[in-house]
């Protein structure tokens, strides 16, 4: 077998479906025991990529492609889907997606099965993986109860067990909490430095920065924009595109000379009656069942942008779910607006608050993104002429104007995330409540509408002064909190462990760690600058007092 | 991602069965009734008995099975007993031309029309609907404690030693799961919309316009189901599922006497069903003396 593990040549792809190119002349060798970052904005080509060398292009999805895709010299639209999957073993964005077995030992050993190996060799790869992964406490469990960490593990111990030479990780880290996206980040660079090719594909550069890649390939609209190493990254990479650590980001804000004004927070804590009240809060699924829930106290006012902070299965979204109603405490009350939730139904709850859920898929449906937004609102006998404006500010905070006449189901998964946001801001409700709203999102857009969100200054016609009282977001991603809450929320153990201004929460390191929450630089580089700047600030802003 | 149905081990002789064992005795209950056409109740309900006997040495608690359940009895008293007790048809056509007395008439009419006629019940139709209504609750007796009490980890070894192919096999374990799957989808779908304002309890309008207005829910719920079956092929495409002779590690399944004892009562009562009907004529539909002095 040829040593280079991956070649490829002059590679241009275009979908059957859409009229661009999505890849184009793409040249590209990778050396055993190296990992190559991949990043780049949505739409700039690294899944299709990811796809041209994992053989589901052309097999999976239909398209024109030219060029070469070696794997070990042998072109991979010649090679058996099972000989490139001993070859290219896959890790996908969301492990639920990968995950096919019910059984955490029988997920780790399909690969290996569909080989039609030897019982003994494939309990032998088995016990490897999870030894390597540190999975023994996995090993029977039922893989859908496991967390998001978990199940990204156990679908990478069923990825080893295919003994690949090549591992292609997309996205990886997007529903890992920061200390489990840490974690993984150490397998792979331990795993390149064990000789296997690892090909990383992540557009949050500064995270991806952990696992020590040895070069980057930049992409934008289908083509190579960079490759080389991650230090020497030219300036002329965007740094609102992908996310960098936050000193580059203040070099480079630095050198360009457009250093932006510090925006105003508005400041948390009580202004006027709570909009809602969680009382001595208890909450189980079944009797059978734990509690998720331990005598939870909260109270959220006028003016908080709040982020809950917690490890993945934590119950941070039950703890939202029971301020609009889709659950009910098992001890205790929650009151929004002063009434018993006990006593409303979630319509009624809908007026004052506005849910947006994780996932898109759940809750699109109609024929164009313009019905989707009116949906809510009609729902909620809106006055019909108040409507068509409510939708028009919707889809411009989401970056969605000119999309209005598309089917929601026919976008892109960042455009369909989007779309429900604006679903829901369209709503008009007092509180809007989002659950990790930057999943599935690249950067650049995420940036935009957490902006148009949360961003209070009188320039920035915020939706939040124009119509919310108060914004509440789950998140894993630290520097949302550090960029655009005035009041933090960590949440373990059942309960609130913590609750309160970003600088007072945030500042205290044992305690994040204990909860999973990594410190980034970000964090590190406000912390630093507290004396000076009096509060928080987006990287950008912080050049002024670097 | 495929979830699973709520199992739970139990240290009960059902769960101590080999898996083989329960899915071939629930075939050979089905096919005695429906092979030969059994509508006889002195042969349906010992075997009603029989089930029901499995059914709660299973040990399942209601509140587990209580979903299912109402589902089950819908479908047999408003689709399968109505169906039989007006039509007299999903069984032996002998039923809707048996003289028999007339205990009542149901008057139906074509909506917005003058048409409609008298629909008959009579003693025969009536008696044929118990009938074909214990055969369903015996078959459901033992299908549904079957994903609460089998271990989920082997539902594709269990076809796959029944001699099943890699593919059907692993088919079936993926079936055994959708369901559920389905399940959570909707009811996730349900908590989306709900949160959006939207209340299935206050839709108006007719039938037509009611059925279109349950789009917010049906659509999510068909595209995710849709997506989540591409994801799967992906997932095992990816791992070479189907591309040669699979092994499968956990394939250690034996059967113990007390399968050879459930499986010879499951071969006993087919049997049994075919000679009684083929060779003595007995298992044929027929109203009996007692029921049938109720209402004469």
């Amino acid at each position: 077998m040829p040593n280079q593990p991956l070649i490829i040549e002059n590679l241009t792809f275009k979908y059957r479906t859409r009229p661009e190119l999505a890849l184009e002349n793409i040249s590209l060798k990778v050396n055993p025991g190296e990992l190559l970052l991949i990043a780049g904005s949505s739409g700039c080509g690294k899944t299709t990529l990811a796809r041209c060398i994992n053989g589901l292009i052309p097999r999976s999805y239909r398209g024109e492609r030219s060029g070469q895709v070696l794997l070990h010299g042998r072109e991979v639209a010649d090679m058996q889907i099972s000989e490139i999957a001993q070859v290219v073993g896959t890790l996908l964005q969301d492990p639920e997606r990968q995950i096919v077995a019910s059984n955490v030992f029988n997920e780790i050993a399909f690969g290996p099965e569909n080989l039609g190996l030897p019982r003994a060799e494939i309990i032998n790869r088995v016990d490897q993986a999870i030894s390597r992964l540190n999975l023994e406490y996995l090993r029977e469990r039922e893989t859908f109860n496991l967390s998001g960490g978990e199940k990204q593990k156990v679908a990478l111990a069923g990825v080893l067990t295919m003994n690949p030479s090549i591992l292609m990780l997309d996205e990886p880290l997007a529903s890992l909490d920061p200390a489990s996206a840490h974690e993984a980040l150490e397998v792979f660079r331990s795993l390149a430095d064990e000789g296997k090719t690892v090909i990383l594909v992540e557009h949050r550069v500064e995270d991806a920065i952990d696992a020590r890649p040895d070069r980057l390939l930049y992409m934008e609209d289908g083509k190579i924009k960079y490759l080389g190493p991650i230090r020497d990254l030219p300036p002329e990479i965007d740094h609102t595109k992908v996310k960098l650590p936050a000193p580059w980001v203040v070099q480079r804000v630095k050198a360009l000379d457009k250093v932006p004004a510090a925006t105003p927070k508005p400041e948390a804590g009580e202004r006027g009656e709570p909009l809602v009240v969680f009382e001595n809060v208890d909450f189980r699924y079944d009797e059978e069942y734990p509690l998720v829930l331990q005598n939870v106290n909260l109270k959220i006012y006028p003016g908080d942008l709040i982020a809950v902070l917690g490890p993945n299965g934590a119950g941070k979204s039950t703890l939202v779910k029971h301020a609009i109603g889709l659950l009910k405490p098992t001890r205790g009350r929650v009151l929004v607006e002063g009434e018993d939730t006990r006593k409303m139904s979630v319509a009624q709850i809908a007026r004052t608050l506005g849910y947006v859920f994780q996932s898109p898929t759940h809750m699109l449906y109609a024929p164009t993104v313009r019905e989707e937004l009116e949906f809510g609102p009609k729902n909620l006998e809106f006055d019909p002429a108040s409507i068509p404006q409510y939708v028009n500010e919707s889809l411009l905070t989401v970056n969605l104007k000119g999309l209005d006449e598309y089917p929601p189901l026919g976008l892109s998964f960042g455009q369909q995330k989007r779309t429900t946001i604006a679903a829901v801001l369209a709503m008009r409700s007092k509180i809007l409540i989002m659950d990790e709203p930057t999943a599935g999102q690249d950067f650049a857009n995420y940036t935009r509408f957490m902006k148009a969100l949360c961003d209070t200054s009188d320039n920035a016609q915020s939706i939040l002064t124009a119509n919310f009282a108060a914004t509440i977001f789950i998140t894993h991603d630290l520097d949302l909190a550090v960029t655009y809450a005035n009041r933090v929320l960590l949440f373990g153990d059942k309960h609130i462990i913590a609750d309160g201004k970003p600088q007072d929460v945030l500042k205290d390191d044992q305690l994040l760690r204990k909860y999973r929450v990594r410190p980034t630089s970000l964090l590190r580089l406000n912390l630093d600058l507290l004396p000076r700047t009096g509060r928080f600030l987006p990287a950008e802003s912080l050049a002024a007092f670097a | 991602m495929l979830v699973t149905w709520k199992y739970r081990p139990r240290n009960t002789f059902i769960q101590r069965l080999d898996p083989r064992t329960r899915l071939i005795f629930m075939l050979c209950i089905i096919f005695a009734f429906t092979i030969p056409e059994i509508w006889d109740y002195r042969i349906i309900l010992p075997l009603f008995a029989l089930s029901l006997t499995l059914y709660l040495m299973a040990r399942i608690e209601w509140k587990d099975v209580r979903r299912a359940w109402i589902y089950i009895f819908i479908l047999v008293f408003f689709i399968v007993g109505l169906n039989g007790l007006l039509s007299g048809r999903g069984g032996p056509s002998s039923v809707t031309n048996l003289p028999s007395p007339v205990v009542f008439e149901v008057p139906i009419k074509i909506p917005f029309t003058e048409i409609g006629w008298d629909v008959p019940v009579t003693v025969s139709k009536i008696w044929f609907a118990l009938n074909q209504m214990t055969r369903m609750i015996t078959m459901a007796i033992l299908a549904i404690p079957i994903p609460y009490t089998m271990d989920p980890n082997i539902y594709g070894t269990a076809f796959k030693r029944m001699g099943a192919s890699d593919k059907v096999s692993f088919t079936m374990d993926l079936a055994f799961r959708f369901l559920p799957t389905f399940a959570r989808d909707f009811t996730i779908t349900m908590d989306a919309q709900r949160a959006r304002g939207y209340e299935m309890e206050k839709l108006k309008g007719g039938i037509p316009t009611r059925i279109r207005k349950l789009a917010p829910l049906i659509i999510p719920v068909v595209m995710q189901s849709t997506v989540t079956g591409e994801e799967v092929i992906d997932a095992m495409d990816l791992r070479a599922f189907g591309t040669r002779q699979r092994t499968w590690v956990k394939d250690n399944l034996k059967y113990a006497p007390r399968d050879y004892l459930i499986l010879g009562i499951g071969v006993a009562a087919f049997v049994s069903c075919c000679v009684l009907k083929w060779v003595f004529g007995i298992g044929e539909y027929f109203v009996p003396d007692f029921f049938m002095s109720l209402f004469v």
